[in-house]
């Protein structure tokens, strides 16, 4: 599977607007999973044809940061922070509605294959409206049951954010406050070769 | 007001050192011969002190340095082994082993390992874990050369920087992070770098270990011989390490001048080319068959066939024989046989290009100095010598501009007039077009303009020095108008009787189908040869020598610098190959008494004085300017 011709002018772009390619290899990164829904081997190779980098390099990249996916989830993803300002602010028992309401545990994914449910103790930076959660890259804010229950509603008919191609999305324009980073356990498939 | 110097002194464990600005804490500690532990600092690489073990107090700084990036400053004071130094060093070890296996029975690095050692040096006795280990895959074969032991692995870097820094190449990468860290491949590929060995050989611990060396042996069970790789005329210096009278692995032995510390794949695992199996008598033909017989036997046999074809004999010897071996080859054809038809290397010509000494050779090491390197064959002239793209990266990585171009004319437009020192790399095969590119850049730019040619074979510049070609006597002397043929025209010159002295397996005779209907209607055919070679069948004569890695000698590298070979393996049962040259001389007539190669290249020095005995290891001084 290649990267589509818009997606490719991305990366090219992104090569552009530093001294160094290194510097849009999370961009790139960003383009492709937000093309395909994840990252795979041949789009990490495919990145590094495009920005001249060894393809080892962009791996290590994308490995490092664990909202790189390496294989297909939920149509959306719903990360639930637990971190200690919304911990205090109810988050447990956010995880605990959201694990009833939608018949998974954290870490796995509603049979429809709509939403991927996850949490993460890293602070996702939006104390201010704690508790809260990220669904697809955006924040939902001071969380109530109801609230979590229209997002849950929505999320099940709304196609993923990839399918509809937006391109602004992940740019990163200088002085622009990046708004991602979904953290949480994601391991790899065990590397094994014969 | 003081004295602006580029000198700082400082105080390590009460002792006053005085080094150069810019030099880090560890190698200023190391010139007062103290030592701090490391894994992932490598004196060619840059800092990265990720590692911890190199903490050290600092007075005046409130935690603990690492010793391995900081860099020294006047009047600081240093402490090594204070009580909290050594209570860090006690924590880094237990956290480095708290989930590797201690799997050191089994680990090929078990005897010299540095996390070992180091443990039993300034590690705790015993660990206050008691949860299972993380358990990674182990064995993982990187490449056809190379397993990954991932639990064995402490993420010191040093494989990844070599990559990176030393080859260049970035195959190797760190994926994942934290404790799921691992080394590995793109997407697991296999690794595809000529530089692998080195991998192993700068790992701190078992992970990185050589295919070809795993279970082999213990290091302390080792016989470490000091000699040169057989591989190519780079004429890297390798320890060669055998048990039992095998060889178990060929490591590097760092010479700054020639291999900076690294060896390349093709020559580091070349040896088992070199590996003997079995005794292996003379044999004269006799009726058809080959017989077994003695060495004086066969000698004298090869003496009577050769005596019939006089000066109709040639004589063909391996790139990878030694200088005192060319040297009496050389003298018997020219002296005792009275023929001028001598020839080596693998049928590219050179003999008859290279009729000069390479004064103005420019030593390897000396790329680094250059501001403009050209590479005059591109690849073709690494894959000859694959260690010079180490020395061309790190003199990019010094500034050189390194042009890699196909012909001599991009060649010169390559360079700007401004170059202050050019430097033409090339194949000794290119000669004449190296020649008038040289001549035309040193009338285009303002400083010099040098060369560094690359021969076939660990001992093709020595054959060319030595005269073992058609054109040109020892040290380039004029024969007089007695000039012979070379190799491609000895059976237009009727050419009768055929004398090929093998070294190598690497640089072999090579016959194409029409040579060998050649050599199969000669009258003689007499075979020097370490090992059975596919030309048995045509000899008449096969006398039995030995190996590179069985023998003593010299040898010259492309950049003329003439180094010692010596014996890592016990041959005894098969005669020195100088002994054989001497016998067939004897029994041809000649009054040669030589008791050893040193006698031989006493004599050598006599006829090339640019070889002198008490030079070797160093380049060979054709003038002095050289």
């Amino acid at each position: 599977m290649s990267l589509r011709k818009e997606t490719v002018a991305m990366i090219r772009e992104y090569a552009r607007r530093y001294p160094s390619a290194q510097s849009a290899i999370i961009p790139a990164l960003w383009a492709v999973q937000h093309e395909q829904g994840y990252v795979t081997a041949e789009s990490l190779a495919e990145i590094a044809t495009h920005l001249e980098l060894p393809p080892s390099l962009i791996e290590s990249t994308s490995s490092f940061y664990s909202m790189f996916l390496t294989r297909p989830e939920g149509r959306h993803d719903v990360v639930i922070c637990v971190n200690a300002p919304c911990g205090l602010r109810g988050a447990d028992e956010v995880l605990a509605y959201c694990e009833r309401t939608l018949g998974i545990r954290a870490g796995q994914t509603t049979q429809d294959g709509a939403i991927t449910l996850r949490s993460t103790p890293e602070c996702l930076g939006a104390c201010g409206g704690a508790p809260m959660m990220q669904v697809d890259h955006r924040f939902e804010e001071n969380l109530t049951s109801e609230r979590i229950d229209a997002v849950f509603e929505r999320l099940r008919t709304e196609p993923a954010p990839h399918e509809v191609v937006k391109p602004k999305a992940v740019a990163p324009v200088k002085g622009e406050k990046a708004r991602s980073g979904v953290e949480g356990a994601r391991p790899r498939a065990r590397r094994t070769q014969k | 007001m003081a004295v602006v110097t580029d000198q700082v002194t400082l105080t390590v464990d009460g002792q006053s050192v005085t080094v150069a600005k810019g030099t880090l804490i560890l190698d200023a500690a190391k010139k007062l011969g103290i030592e701090i532990p490391i894994f992932c600092s490598h004196p060619k690489m840059e800092p990265v002190a990720v590692c911890r073990m190199c903490l050290v107090e600092v007075e005046k700084m409130p935690k603990l340095q690492p010793a391995c990036a900081v860099y020294v400053m006047d009047g600081m004071v240093v402490r090594t082994r204070t009580e909290q130094v050594q209570r860090y060093q006690n924590g880094v070890l237990e956290f480095l082993l708290a989930n590797h296996p201690l799997d050191c029975p089994i680990c090929d690095k078990g005897g010299e390992c540095p996390l070992q050692d180091q443990t039993y040096t300034y590690g705790p006795g015993a660990s206050r874990y008691d949860f299972p280990k993380k358990h990674f895959d182990k064995a993982v074969p990187l490449s056809d050369k190379i397993l990954l032991d991932r639990e064995r692995c402490v993420l010191c870097w040093r494989c990844t920087r070599f990559s990176a820094e030393i080859s260049g190449e970035r195959e190797l990468a760190l994926i994942q992070r934290g404790k799921d860290t691992i080394i590995g491949t793109f997407n697991d590929q296999p690794a595809r770098s000529e530089y692998q060995g080195n991998w192993t050989e700068i790992c701190p611990v078992g992970a990185l270990t050589s295919r070809q060396y795993r279970f082999i042996s213990r290091p302390w069970d080792l016989d470490r011989t000091a000699t040169i790789c057989p591989g190519c005329s780079m004429g890297c210096n390798v320890h060669a390490d055998a048990r039992h009278n095998r060889l178990g692995r060929f490591q590097a032995r760092e010479n700054l001048a020639v291999d900076d510390g690294w060896l390349c794949d093709f020559g580091r695992y070349s040896f088992p080319s070199f590996q003997r199996e079995g005794i292996e008598r003379p044999r004269v033909r006799r009726d058809g068959r080959l017989e077994e017989v003695s060495y004086e036997e066969a000698m004298a046999a090869a003496a009577q066939s050769l005596r019939r074809a006089g000066p109709a004999t040639a004589g063909w010897a391996s790139p990878a024989a030694t200088n005192e071996e060319l040297f009496l080859f050389q003298r018997l054809l020219r002296e005792v046989l009275a023929t001028p038809h001598l020839d080596h290397g693998r049928g590219r010509g050179e003999a008859a290009t290279a009729l000069e000494p390479d004064d103005a050779a420019l030593p390897i090491a000396d790329l680094e100095r250059c501001d403009h390197v050209l590479l005059l064959g591109g690849q073709a002239v690494i894959d000859a010598a694959p260690v010079l793209h180490l020395r061309l990266f790190k003199s990019e990585r010094k500034g050189v501009r390194v042009h890699r171009v196909d012909d001599a004319r991009a060649a010169l437009e390559a360079v700007p007039a401004e170059a202050q020192a050019v430097g033409i790399v090339s194949s000794l095969g290119r000669k004449p077009e190296v020649d008038s590119l040289q001549g035309k850049l040193a009338r285009k730019v303002k400083g010099s303009v040098r060369r560094l040619l690359v021969p076939d074979g660990p001992n093709g510049r020595g054959a060319t020095d030595l005269g073992f070609g058609p054109g040109r006597g020892p040290g380039y002397a004029s024969l007089d108008g007695k000039a012979g043929r070379a190799r491609p025209d000895w059976e237009a010159a009727g050419v009768r009787a055929l004398y090929l002295f093998e070294a190598s397996p690497l640089h072999d005779f090579q016959a194409s189908g029409e040579e060998r209907e050649w050599i199969q209607r000669l009258e003689t055919v007499v075979l020097q040869r370490p090992r059975p070679s596919p030309l048995d069948d045509l000899a008449h004569v096969i006398l039995p020598g030995r190996a590179f890695v069985e023998k003593a000698g010299t040898v010259t590298n492309m950049e003329g610098r003439v180094q010692r070979i010596r014996p890592a393996i016990d041959a005894a049962v098969v005669r020195d190959d100088w002994k054989i040259l001497q016998g067939v001389a004897q029994a041809l007539g000649a009054d040669w008494r030589y008791r050893d190669p040193d006698e031989v290249f006493a004599d050598l020095s006599r006829a090339v004085p640019a070889y002198r005995a008490d030079r070797i290891g160093e380049r060979a001084l054709w003038s002095e300017r050289a």
